[in-house]
C-alpha cells in the first residue's frame, strides 16, 4: 500500500503545482498508478532510498530523484537505479512467498488484517 | 543525524560497496533475473490464500499530471514525505527485525521539524517491507534527510523544506485522496516547499 498512496500524493501533488519525485522498489504499483517522476531500484521492499550503511548507494538515489526533479520533461518519466542488491537475485522470489507461511499463521494474518481494516475504517467515517 | 541504530554494532553492517550488477549476466543469467518483482500479482495470490476472493483493485490512471519546477533546483525548497512512522515506544517493537507491527501504524497526515540538529526517529514496522532480506537497521534506507541536508550543503537544492511530513498508508484509495492528500497539500503549501520528494516502503 505504501507505493500507491506515495503515487496517489505524488498525484496530487502536481495537480496542485509542486513537482515531485518517487523514490521505490515497487515497479510495478508506481507505474499502474501513474506518477510524474520515479526512480526505480530493484531493491527488497524498504529500500528505495539506497542500501542499508552504503552512503555512496544513498547519495546516489537522492541524485537520481533531484536530477530527475530537473531534467524530466514529461509525467511517467523513470529512472531505474544502476545498483543491483545483490550478486544473486534469489531475493525476489521471496516475497509473499506462500510456502514459507505456516498453515497454522494463516488464520493469525486473516484476523490481524481485518483488524487493520476496521481501523482504517473508523478513520474513513 | 548519524542513521544507525544504536544497539547494531558496527562491525554488524553489510560491507557492501556501490558498484553495477556485474556477476551472472548475459547468456547465463538466471530467467528472471533483472525483471522487478510482480508485486500486484504476488499480492493477489497472497490474500487468496488468506481466504479472501476479491482482489484488491489497484489504483490505475492514464492521464498522470506533471507541474515542472517553476525554478532552479538550486533555489528550491524540498520536502521529504515518508511513510514511515515516528518511533513510539509504547507500542511494541519496531525496531529492526520486528515483526509486522500493526499498532505502530498511523491513520491522518503528520509533520515535524526537518532540520538537521534534531534527527526523527522514524520506523518502519507497520509496512510490510521485506522483512527476509533486509533488516531495517538503517533508517536512510527509507528517510533520506540526511542525504537531502547534505544536497543542500553543496547547494545542489536551495534548502531542505522546514518539516518532513508523514503519509499513512491505507487501503481505501479514497481516504488517501480526499483527507490525506489535501492535508499533506497544506502543509507542503505551509512550508512554502516548491518540490517533494516522497519515498515509499
Amino acid at each position: 500500500m505504501c507505493h500507491q498512496s506515495v503515487s496517489l500524493a505524488a498525484r496530487y501533488l502536481e495537480e496542485h503545482g509542486i513537482a515531485t519525485a518517487v523514490l521505490g522498489c515497487a515497479r510495478d504499483i508506481v507505474e499502474h498508478c501513474g506518477v510524474p517522476r520515479f526512480v526505480f531500484s530493484d531493491f527488497p521492499l524498504g529500500n528505495a532510498a539506497g542500501r542499508p550503511f552504503d552512503e555512496d548507494s544513498q547519495r546516489l538515489t537522492l541524485d537520481l530523484a533531484l536530477g530527475l526533479l530537473e531534467s524530466a520533461r514529461t509525467p511517467r518519466t523513470t529512472v531505474q537505479s544502476p545498483l543491483a542488491w545483490s550478486e544473486d537475485p534469489g531475493w525476489k522470489a521471496d516475497f509473499c512467498d506462500l510456502s514459507r507461511i505456516p498453515r497454522s499463521e494463516v488464520a493469525a494474518r486473516r484476523s490481524d488484517f481485518e483488524a487493520q481494516k476496521e481501523r482504517a475504517r473508523e478513520v474513513s467515517r | 543525524m548519524n542513521g544507525r541504530d544504536s544497539s547494531v554494532p558496527i562491525e554488524d553492517a553489510p560491507r557492501s560497496v556501490s558498484e553495477p550488477f556485474s556477476a551472472r549476466v548475459g547468456p547465463d543469467a538466471p530467467e528472471g533475473a533483472g525483471l522487478p518483482v510482480a508485486y500486484m500479482q504476488r499480492t493477489r495470490a497472497y490474500y487468496l490464500a488468506l481466504g479472501y476472493d476479491n482482489p484488491y483493485r489497484w489504483s490505475h490512471y492514464r492521464d498522470v499530471p506533471f507541474a515542472a519546477l517553476r525554478k532552479p533546483l538550486a533555489e528550491s525548497s524540498v520536502a521529504l514525505v515518508t511513510t514511515a512512522a515516528p518511533y513510539r515506544p509504547e507500542l511494541g517493537d519496531q525496531g529492526p527485525g520486528a515483526a509486522y507491527n500493526g499498532a505502530a501504524k498511523f491513520f491522518e497526515v503528520y509533520s515535524a521539524p526537518a532540520g538537521p540538529e534534531a534527527p526523527p526517529d522514524v520506523r518502519i514496522s507497520h509496512v510490510s517491507y521485506d522483512r527476509t532480506h533486509t533488516t531495517a537497521k538503517d533508517p536512510r534506507t527509507w528517510f533520506p534527510l540526511e542525504r537531502l541536508h547534505e544536497a543542500q550543503g553543496a547547494r545542489r537544492i536551495g534548502r531542505v523544506a522546514p518539516r518532513f511530513h508523514g503519509l499513512p498508508t491505507n487501503r481505501s484509495q479514497r481516504t488517501t485522496l480526499d483527507q490525506d492528500c489535501p492535508a499533506l497539500l497544506r502543509r507542503v503549501h505551509e512550508d512554502e516547499a516548491d518540490a517533494a520528494i516522497l519515498v515509499a516502503n
